[in-house]
């Protein structure tokens, strides 16, 4: 890979930068911990109508409560908020008319896809640390106490939750570098959403073995999920990774 | 020493009569060479099969007497070039993009900032170091693109309708680097349809007419603009070419 460490650098340099993904980090961060604290405290108040929405959660009380609330609204949103992120990374290329400089230099395509995919596996660490970090300040505030043992791992499978969530978009990145712009990324990342939640209803005993399910499939019973199958997750982002970068390599700009 | 660059008969088809169809054409060491046609002439297609934009269909093109499709991708670090949008983000401030053009073309952390405040006198943009892309004018964003597309010193340099929206002090501000380089031995390629223009800084001038190159035309010649449009002609008589021509 000619020149990755200065596609990194320069990819950190823009990133820090870009409003797009300060923006889907701080709603991601903010609007599920905010939710997810007055779900947990309008239930422990005896509001039955929001009891009766989020379901068997519902049922139980304190920790379990709040993280049983949080991973449901996390399976679905942090999908959402690191596809479009990844496609606006890829597709504003074609969008701001960059790509022209993306050619012709020592730093191959690759390379530069390779370091977006970095820079952006780096970014979803951050947000799963904010985010887990905001879950558990939020649970101190509505008086939940210290997160016991079971609490603590419930928060450790959120983070995972979150940061594979952020490999599971992976597909976003080919699909708006084949549709030559973000929308195409972003409507896959609508699809994959789809496409995990119909996986977990209509074919649980196979969503397990489907990557884009089997994160919030494990964060919610751990029992029912082996390491192999949640092996799948990054084997799924690296497959994505390669055909990216592949499709990058061999781009003309033709169109 | 080899040619700057080397196109021979390149073909890119897309269509009878559209693309590049057998171009040829050399741009040597210390040589400023003008690109000239009408809108679909095929300049801007023959410009991106030289950077690699798009694969020929057949023909070569060599950079510095290698052919692109094996150039060492640390060889195109001494490539400078600006096609279709300037090479600017938007978020990022005048010299942070300056920066990043440098890091991709290859330069060490120590050598981007002496290369960046040349880029930038170069092209008279010292004023906007600090203000982010997104915010200048459409000149100012062309003396940008321009000043990414020259702050690795390029040995070889391509540039489409450079002086789109420059004002007159950015066309001389060009003008004057392009010439600074090319006496340094670098060799230039640009296209324009601006004769009078390219009249001032080409060492020579081909016309590119139904993606050919039809014919040469003198810089120092008095008729310019009447010697261009003859050769269009004559080569349109020869294709049946029927329409809109002046």
């Amino acid at each position: 890979m000619k020149g990755l460490r200065a596609a990194i650098r320069v990819e950190a340099r823009k990133a820090v930068t870009a409003r797009v993904l300060q923006a889907s980090a701080l709603l991601l961060v903010i609007g599920t911990g905010v939710l997810g604290a007055a779900l947990t405290a309008a239930i422990e108040a005896g509001n039955e109508q929001i009891a009766a929405k989020l379901g068997p959660a519902a049922a139980t009380t304190g920790w379990p409560l709040m993280l049983g609330t949080v991973t449901q609204i996390v399976a679905a949103a942090a999908l959402l908020a690191f596809g479009i992120a990844l496609s606006w990374v890829f597709g504003r290329e074609f969008t701001d008319g960059t790509v022209y400089g993306l050619f012709a230099l020592p730093v191959t395509r690759a390379s530069q896809t390779a370091a977006k995919l970095i820079v952006h596996f780096g970014w979803i660490v951050l947000t799963a640390a904010a985010l887990t970090g905001a879950v558990t300040a939020l649970g101190l505030v509505i008086g939940l106490g210290a997160p016991d043992t079971a609490a603590a791992a419930g928060l450790g499978r959120l983070f995972l939750l979150c940061a594979m969530s952020g490999l599971v978009a992976a597909p976003a990145a080919w699909a708006a570098t084949l549709g030559r712009g973000p929308m195409a990324g972003i409507a896959t990342t609508i699809g994959l959403i789809a496409l995990a939640q119909i996986a977990a209803i209509a074919l649980p005993s196979v969503s397990a073995w489907t990557p884009i399910a089997v994160p919030a499939l494990w964060a919610l019973r751990p029992d029912a999920v082996a390491v192999a199958q949640l092996a799948l997750v990054p084997a799924f982002a690296l497959a994505f990774a390669a055909v990216t970068a592949r499709t990058w390599s061999r781009m003309q700009l033709d169109h | 020493m080899h040619d700057r660059l080397r196109v021979t008969d390149a073909v890119r088809a897309y269509g009878p009569g559209t693309g590049v169809l057998g171009a040829t054409l050399r741009v040597e060491p210390g040589l400023v060479h003008a690109l000239v046609g009408l809108n679909g002439a095929g300049k801007t297609t023959l410009m991106r099969a030289v950077l690699a934009m798009v694969r020929l269909d057949s023909g070569s093109v060599e950079i510095g007497g290698v052919p692109v499709e094996r150039l060492h991708a640390a060889a195109w670090g001494r490539v400078g070039h600006l096609l279709d949008r300037p090479f600017a983000y938007p978020e990022l401030r005048v010299r942070a993009n300056l920066e990043v053009a440098a890091r991709l073309r290859g330069l060490t952390a120590a050598a981007v900032p002496g290369a960046v405040d040349a880029a930038i006198a170069d092209m008279g943009i010292g004023g906007y170091e600090r203000v982010r892309a997104a915010r200048l004018s459409k000149g100012n964003r062309q003396r940008l693109g321009l000043a990414a597309a020259l702050v690795a010193d390029p040995d070889l340099v391509v540039l489409d309708e450079p002086t789109d929206a420059l004002d007159p002090a950015g066309v001389i501000a060009l003008r004057e680097t392009l010439r600074r380089r090319a006496a340094r031995g670098a060799g230039v390629l640009v296209s324009s349809h601006h004769l009078d223009e390219v009249a001032r800084i080409a060492g020579r001038i081909s016309v590119m007419n139904r993606g050919r190159i039809i014919g040469m035309l003198d810089p120092a010649g008095a008729e310019l603009e009447r010697a261009f449009f003859d050769l269009v002609l004559r080569d349109d008589e020869r294709g049946g070419t029927k329409g809109p021509r002046p």
